[in-house]
């Protein structure tokens, strides 16, 4: 899909060779070395470097090597790219630039290889950001992120590279950003993830039907900015409980977002407290990553909470 | 011995430069550098094992025996292109670029009406009319020069200090105090304070605060303007220190390895707030570290129009046909205050910033150069001319006073190029207040729905 248009270039560290999980492979063959490309190793220019292609009129496709390390584009993220359309009266924007990045757990990668930043960039109005939960959920996303004339922040869960597999269609589509999608329908319990997470709650949902005998909608945000509240709210309205879960830690996670506008909303609707299944407030370990995870009896112990509240 | 070794080094890094003017000393520089532009693995020496130079990827250059330091303190540093002296008097009848009368007339006049502009705004900000300020004294040579130099479709990323360049390609005094006012006919729609200009039409990139921000994204669209094959230049100006800053040192590591058509220009005005450069910095300012990443490297006389000039012409041209990024550092002084926050005699005296006004300015040497030629310039001229940029200046600040400031709702829009539904539930709650509170509101301001 990138050949469709010719002004695209995708660049970052080991970009070329395919990249640290194959992203990129094949890329610089088919389309050129001028538009797969590596750049020296310094985050907060691969990000300005690219705020500047979008200004001079290409589309911009800057990787981030890790999650992790996003950290020092953090003012050209926010203080830059976010503010460049507003600050300029709409003359200057950069929405020609997507940025990718794989985030969360793998199992061993620790406080260096497993972060998910999102929180940090859900306070940055004027990005957008997003979070896949499969192959045919990241292909259309993506297409969405790179075309839409917004900065974007993709955040692709790295775990997910290898283990998820699916027939992905070759066509062209794309799937809207800030519209959250109900995976299944369920009566007693609102579930609320992205990324990695859906599938862990998945499992949750299928535990409390079978153990609980209780019916869990299971909702993927997919869009952390703009968020889908409607959506949210709605299925809150209908079960009376909500759950939100995520990798990142607990204390000012996206969680804390969604339950601070759910119980503005439907707070009589509300038949227990919100759950926030989440990281410790600590940094993601590395041997202690199977009792840090939000994992699926820790969430399964949440559900049984707010069931019988 | 020493000495030859030394002029192979500085042969070797700088392309352009006669040998013979370049006053460096061999001191402790009996080391041979030699620094090629690598721009592929075909660009480097073969890998021969057979003979006994260095084969690592980071480096082919040469084996030596001797234990020794390259110390910076032995080079004088990097030499400063002028064209005519203090007293506007061309040194080198060659490197005058013979604009003609009418140019340089025009450039001097747009000169003295940015000086102007300065002075009354700067002023109306101490009568609490505007809210900052900032001057442009004593670099308004930088300003014309470049803005000269460049084609009008050459992208320009500023700091802050650049007003010149905008007015130069047509940025009207009502454009200028608009934005100040942030009234409702500012093109930036009063988000910004003032002197944050931009000017999409002019190509001028809307300035912000934070510093050297602007640096990498001035690689990447000049990477951008290379693929498009577009024959233009970016220019990203900056000052001395802002260029501490990382994002300076990551753009043009990523010019250079991306041979990105841009060109760096340091404003040196030797102050950064009140951080003088020997505060700043420690080697040969920023010209110095040009080689270093592999960049073309000039350093001008920044209060010297022609200088500016030539030395941009040579850096758009070279930029452009060999695809390359170009250093250039325009050293300078900065005669005003910071800014209306800034008060700059508690950090420097009185006596200095005179020099700088009286004997080494960019207009005044302008001005020395145009009395040398027969009938350019007089004084009852520069009078009639001085009252005429005097009014239109008062009557810029008179109109733009008495505008009305943008719609309360366009705080909301440009968020995103859409206004999304979280912000228009946002926007709807502050109506909705306004409706019950807005006496409390200065309303009469603003423009109506």
């Amino acid at each position: 899909m990138v050949h469709m248009r010719m002004v695209v270039v995708i660049f970052g560290e080991d970009v070329a060779f395919g990249g640290v999980f194959r992203c990129t492979i094949n890329l610089a063959d088919k389309y050129g070395k001028d538009r797969v490309f590596n750049t020296p190793l310094a985050e907060q220019g691969i990000i300005g470097f690219g705020i500047g292609v979008a200004v001079g009129g290409a589309t911009a496709i800057a990787e981030i090597q890790f999650g992790d390390y996003i950290f020092p584009a953090f003012d050209q993220i926010v203080n830059e790219a976010a503010k460049y359309r507003y600050r300029s009266g709409n003359l200057f924007n950069c929405g020609k630039l997507t940025i990718r990045a794989p985030v969360g757990a793998v199992g061993h990668g620790a406080h260096y290889h497993s972060q998910s930043p999102e929180a940090y960039f859900a306070h940055t109005a004027g990005v957008k950001v997003v979070i896949p939960r499969s192959p045919i959920q990241a292909k259309g996303l993506l297409l969405s992120c790179i075309r839409d004339d917004n900065p974007c922040i993709f955040f692709e869960p790295k775990v997910l590279y290898r283990s998820a597999v699916e027939q992905v269609p070759v066509k062209d589509y794309m799937i809207p950003i800030g519209k959250a999608e109900i995976l299944q329908e369920g009566s007693d319990v609102t579930l609320v993830g992205w990324g990695t997470q859906v599938h862990v709650l998945r499992e949750v949902a299928t535990m409390a039907q079978q153990k609980l005998n209780v019916s869990c909608e299971l909702i993927d945000l997919r869009s952390i900015l703009p968020w889908d509240v409607d959506t949210v709210c709605k299925s809150v309205v209908k079960t009376g409980r909500l759950l939100v879960s995520h990798e990142a830690p607990i204390t000012g996670g996206f969680a804390a977002e969604i339950a601070a506008a759910v119980q503005n909303e439907c707070f009589l609707n509300l038949e227990a407290p919100i759950e926030r299944v989440c990281g410790y407030d600590t940094p993601f370990p590395h041997v202690h990553e199977p009792f840090y995870i939000p994992d699926k009896w820790k969430c399964f112990e949440a559900v049984k909470k707010i069931i019988n509240y | 011995m020493a000495t030859a070794l030394c002029r192979q080094l500085v042969s070797s890094v700088f392309t352009r430069i006669p040998i013979k003017t370049l006053p460096f000393r061999s001191a402790t520089c009996s080391l041979q550098l030699i620094s090629r532009r690598l721009k592929s693995d075909k660009d480097r020496p073969k890998f021969d094992p057979d003979v006994d130079k260095p084969l690592f990827p980071g480096s082919r250059s040469e084996f030596t025996e001797k234990l020794q330091f390259i110390m910076p303190e032995s080079y004088d540093g990097i030499p400063v292109y002028r064209v005519m002296n203090k007293d506007g008097e061309i040194l080198n009848p060659e490197e005058d670029p013979k604009l003609g009368q009418e140019k340089i007339v025009d450039i001097y006049k747009k000169m003295t009406l940015l000086n102007t502009m300065d002075r009354i705004f700067y002023e109306s900000q101490r009568q609490g009319r505007i809210s900052f300020y900032m001057t442009n004294y004593g670099e308004e040579g930088i300003h014309m020069g470049t803005a000269a130099a460049l084609d009008a479709n050459d992208l320009v990323f500023a700091q802050y200090r650049e007003a010149g360049v905008l007015l130069y390609r047509g940025f009207t005094l009502d454009d200028f105090i608009n934005q100040c006012y942030g009234n409702h006919l500012d093109r930036g729609l009063g988000r910004q304070m003032p002197v944050h200009y931009g000017s999409e039409k002019l190509n001028f990139v809307t300035i912000s605060s934070p510093l050297a921000t602007q640096m990498p994204q001035a690689s990447g669209a000049a990477y951008a303007f290379k693929r498009k094959q577009n024959g233009l230049c970016v220019i990203c100006f900056f000052g001395e220190g802002a260029a501490s800053e990382g994002d300076a040192h990551v753009a043009m590591n990523f010019a250079a390895t991306l041979d990105a058509p841009v060109i760096f220009f340091c404003r040196n005005n030797g102050y950064a707030i009140s951080t003088p450069t020997h505060e700043q910095y420690r080697g040969d300012g920023i010209a110095g570290r040009g080689p270093g990443y592999g960049m073309a490297t000039m350093r001008v006389d920044g209060n010297d129009f022609f200088a500016v000039y030539n030395a941009t012409r040579a850096a758009r041209e070279m930029a452009i046909k060999e695809s390359r990024p170009v250093l250039l550092e325009a050293m300078t002084y900065r005669i005003g205050h910071h800014s209306t926050s800034d008060d700059s005699s508690v950090y420097r005296s009185a006596d200095e910033v005179n020099y700088w006004d009286k004997k080494d300015h960019p207009i005044g040497r302008l001005r020395k150069y145009m009395l040398r030629q027969e009938g350019w310039w007089d004084q009852t001229r520069e009078e009639a001319w001085m009252k005429e940029t005097r009014k239109s200046v008062m009557q810029a600040l008179e109109r733009a006073e008495k505008r009305k400031k943008p719609k309360v709702d366009t705080m909301f829009t440009d968020v995103y190029k859409d206004i999304e539904p979280h912000i228009q539930r946002q926007m709807n709650q502050l109506n909705e207040h306004l409706k019950k509170y807005g006496e409390h509101y200065p309303l009469k301001n603003f423009v109506d729905k």
